[in-house]
């Protein structure tokens, strides 16, 4: 493999002294407030560059053989992005404070006396809110990342599946009911528990009842099902009539910041959040889809964890 | 025998004292807080075991509050109760380490058997099941 620049936060100190120098310049002048904003979105530009880069990077990486087995791939590249990723976040969440903070401080001068029955106070202010907006817009993002990257061991207790699933659907069914969505629940009876973590699969089921009202859009149908898979495992199936997936876009489906979403309406984390999830609990989630016809992602777990996940009670 | 310590933060004051109330007819150890910021106070000064927490509260709201209880108290379970399903704040409080998200109106027993899970969560990660 040969040797290429690597991705690191040195790649975002060229940006630092243009940040910086809106941050000095800003006292200076009472038009600065448009430079200040340059500054913030010029950082969450770098963010999003260096990720996307990184990505690509790994796909390479990937092509040319790097990571042969598809599963181990998935999972390594994954593991990979994610730790990358969480340095990244961390790093920047120092600035977007500094930036966040003197932003404030700048609306507090501008109450005092000093610029009273100045004409552009207001206008001031209303960018300075602008950028605190922004910068918390940033924030929200690299909270998602760190949390994507947290490793979050999971704690292992009963979990009655179907009950899980009834609550996310009710949570679900109020907002799809207004779209013509029919949530359809083929819940089998007398599942036994799963020994899983209950709010992360929440979260999964949850994550997969939206994306599938999402992808509808108006008028179809939602279904989850569960079912036992042999002696030692169930499946919990989320379909949706939607479009579904173009078959160029379904392996990428799990990548951290794959959207199809309009930008600044998904961060491109919730499904590989979910995968992160399952993998933990010993599980599988995968995906089928048919353009035209929809989308199916199963999720299989085994019913007791492998040793040696979650710290929780053997079973009960 | 239920011997955890539960607080209940609303802002609604009716529905509070009647969850209270009701709670410690079942010998349940309840403390009420009318306010995020409340919730936050007492938690300081103590540890409780689960939160039972409403979603849309002036001032600091639901989810703000979760972010602060995991910061400050991580072991702290929290249920997060909301009056009209919101699937983006469901998915966010979710994100931020919620045990669970119920609609209201729950029945109480619902509740407490969603409480005693979030507690046997509590002791497995204290390491004590």
């Amino acid at each position: 493999m040969t040797a290429r620049s690597p991705i690191s936060i040195s790649n975002l100190l060229p940006y630092l002294p243009v940040i910086l120098l809106f941050a000095a310049a800003a006292p200076l002048g009472l038009s600065c407030g448009v430079l200040w904003a340059l500054g913030a979105f010029g950082l969450a530009v770098v963010f999003l560059v260096t990720i996307r880069r990184l990505q690509s990077r790994l796909e390479e990486q990937a092509k040319s053989g790097w990571l042969l087995d598809e599963g181990l791939r998935q999972t390594q590249k994954l593991a990979a992005i994610g730790q990358l990723s969480a340095g990244v976040a961390h790093e920047i969440n120092n600035p977007l404070a500094i930036i966040r903070q003197e932003a404030q401080w700048m609306q507090t001068l501008l109450q005092t006396d000093h610029f009273r029955g100045v004409e552009e106070v207001k206008e001031l202010y209303d960018s300075l809110r602008e950028i605190i907006q922004q910068v918390d817009r940033c924030k929200e993002i690299t909270h998602n990342l760190l949390d994507f990257a947290r490793k979050r061991q999971p704690v292992i207790q009963g979990v009655a599946v179907n009950k899980l699933i009834e609550d996310m659907a009710a949570l679900v069914a109020k907002e799809a009911r207004q779209k013509g969505i029919k949530i359809i629940l083929r819940l089998a009876p007398d599942l036994p528990q799963v020994y899983a973590d209950a709010p992360q699969l929440r979260q999964v089921i949850l994550n997969l009842l939206n994306n599938a009202t999402y992808a509808v859009q108006r008028n179809g149908e939602v279904t989850a099902t569960t079912r036992l898979a042999g002696k030692d495992s169930l499946e919990i199936i989320v379909s949706d009539t939607g479009p579904g997936i173009p078959p160029e876009d379904l392996p990428r489906i799990f990548d951290p910041f794959f959207t199809t979403k309009p930008p600044g309406q998904g961060t491109g984390l919730g499904l590989s959040i979910c995968h992160g999830i399952i993998e933990k609990l010993g599980g599988r989630i995968t995906v089928a889809s048919q353009v035209g016809q929809g989308t199916a992602f199963t999720i299989r777990l085994p019913l007791k964890p492998r040793e040696g996940v979650g710290g929780g009670r053997g079973q009960g | 025998m239920d011997n955890f310590k539960v607080m209940v933060v609303d802002d609604e004051l009716d529905f509070l004292e009647t969850i209270i109330k009701r709670l410690k007819a079942r010998k349940i150890e309840v403390t009420g807080a009318e306010s995020g910021q409340k919730a936050l106070e007492l938690l300081a000064e103590q540890d409780y075991d689960v939160m039972v927490l409403d979603v849309k509260m002036p001032g600091m709201d639901g989810i703000e509050t979760l972010r602060e209880v995991k910061k400050r108290k991580p072991l702290t379970e929290v249920i997060m109760l909301t009056g009209h399903a919101s699937v983006e704040s469901g998915i966010q409080g979710m994100q931020l380490g919620a045990f669970d998200y119920v609609m209201k109106p729950v029945a109480l027993d619902e509740l407490l058997e969603k409480m005693r899970q979030a507690y046997e969560r509590k002791l497995i990660q204290e390491g004590k099941v």
